[in-house]
């Protein structure tokens, strides 16, 4: 009697490690049900919008200076500068999927806005399933910028759809050039970033003389935010996410400004002069 | 030792089994160890890999990487550590069912919170850092000989 007992309680211990192992394999083989939606992503962004976050006041975004700005421009020697028509490029490689990108797009647009005019920007939003999900922002993609200061190119490799095929996990968007891709090859490598970082995006290229890799802000602010609550809370310079967002695009803007010799003075201001020196 | 005998416990000693697990629990206290130094010492960036998945970085300062603001790492170790003086012989012997249960409830737990963190690196994050693999690895195998240690005494029990 006992031995039969002690067999059943052996055969329930060999049930339960079976269950775990099955558990186990459920895990890995489960996949999350994507509910990115391609039409939200497609949709172009609202003027209104645009101009709220471009037009914020220049005591508001002083007020906020370096704000809580984690990664800044770090300064590279390329062996030749990125210009076309005379005009130092900026490149910016990312993908809509990325919650860095996400967050970094924001202040990007801010910056940007006080050098030229952006057109044809869309709303998107990071991956659902990713870390800090669904961040609300806009994309570069079939984007066009024209200024007489600088150039743009932004590269939107991927989008938010999931793509169980495609290496990324995501599919692809624009594709890069050779010579894009070669610039990501050889600065967002060692002994520009870390080699567990190797690749890592948003890769912003700054005319081969700064270089940012990564947000420059946490995109933890912007957790479960619409983008009319992220525009409304750029109006006071106090606010956790004007701090970060304006934070980061003054500091892109003093990277920029480095690079066109500190004009329009409308846009290199005292202020951002000031953040220049810690480049 | 045949192979028969690995796989069919009941040939096993339980104080072997006893002791298999408390080397595990050193392991994943050295494990968890190097994971909170991690934590706090490497400087990362906030970006998306587009290359690696295996990506230590991206897990261990990810916002899944705390809980309530304290580093999943140090709770690793704390469970690691529980896990080891629960298992000296002297809780082994004891007769008190409030020892015997709380192992299996605890070691339980943390086999349910490795499958959480596992689901988290596979569909949330899409990286695995390697180091966690080594920290679940133990869990598992934590689980698996309190199990068979504590059917083996409870065996051993009736016999006597």
């Amino acid at each position: 009697m006992a031995s039969n007992s002690n067999k059943a309680n052996h055969n329930r211990v060999y049930g339960i490690i079976a269950a775990a192992v099955i558990i186990l394999l459920l895990i890995i083989v489960f996949r999350s049900p994507t509910t990115s939606n391609p039409n939200q992503a497609d949709a172009l962004a609202p003027q209104k919008l645009i101009n709220q976050i471009t037009s914020v006041p220049t005591s508001v975004s002083d007020g906020v200076g370096n704000g809580s700005t984690t990664t800044k421009a770090s300064p590279i020697s390329a062996k030749s500068y990125l210009t076309s028509k005379g005009l130092p490029q900026i490149l910016y490689m990312g993908a809509e999927y990325c919650p860095y990108c996400a967050a970094e797009r924001w202040p990007m647009i801010i910056a940007l806005s006080k050098f030229g005019t952006f057109s044809n920007l869309h709303t998107t939003h990071s991956s659902t399933t990713d870390v800090y999900a669904d961040t609300q922002t806009f994309s570069f993609h079939d984007s066009t910028f024209v200024s007489k200061y600088i150039g743009f190119t932004p590269v939107e490799m991927f989008s938010n759809i999931a793509d169980s095929n495609a290496s990324s996990g995501y599919t692809t968007l624009d594709t890069p050039t050779t010579a894009q891709q070669s610039l990501m090859s050889t600065y967002d490598a060692p002994p520009y970033v870390s080699s567990s970082n190797q690749g890592a995006i948003p890769f912003i290229y700054f005319g081969g003389k700064y270089l940012i890799v990564g947000a420059s802000y946490s995109p933890q602010v912007l957790q479960g935010k619409s983008y009319q609550q992220i525009a409304n809370s750029l109006s006071s310079s106090n606010n956790t996410i004007a701090k970060g967002m304006l934070g980061a695009a003054n500091n892109i803007t003093a990277t920029i400004c480095k690079l066109t010799n500190n004009q329009p003075s409308s846009a290199c201001t005292p202020t951002i002069m000031g953040l220049e020196s810690s480049l | 030792m045949s192979i028969k005998s690995i796989f069919v416990f009941e040939n096993l000693k339980p104080k072997k089994i006893v002791e298999v697990s408390l080397v595990i629990s050193l392991f994943g206290i050295a494990d968890a160890i190097y994971l909170t130094i991690a934590h706090y010492t490497q400087a990362t960036i906030l970006a998306c890999p587009t290359t690696s998945f295996i990506n230590c970085d991206k897990v261990t300062t990810s916002s899944y990487s705390e809980i309530f603001g304290i580093p999943v790492s140090i709770l690793g170790l704390a469970f690691f550590l529980a896990l080891f003086i629960i298992q000296l012989p002297i809780f082994w012997t004891s007769k008190y069912l409030w020892v015997k249960t709380p192992r299996i409830v605890f070691v339980s737990i943390g086999l349910i919170s490795a499958f959480w963190f596992i689901y988290v690196e596979l569909h949330k994050l899409h990286a695995i850092c390697l180091y966690c693999t080594g920290i679940h690895t133990l869990t598992f195998l934590s689980f698996i000989t309190i199990l068979l240690a504590s059917e083996n005494f409870q065996a051993t029990n009736k016999k006597a």
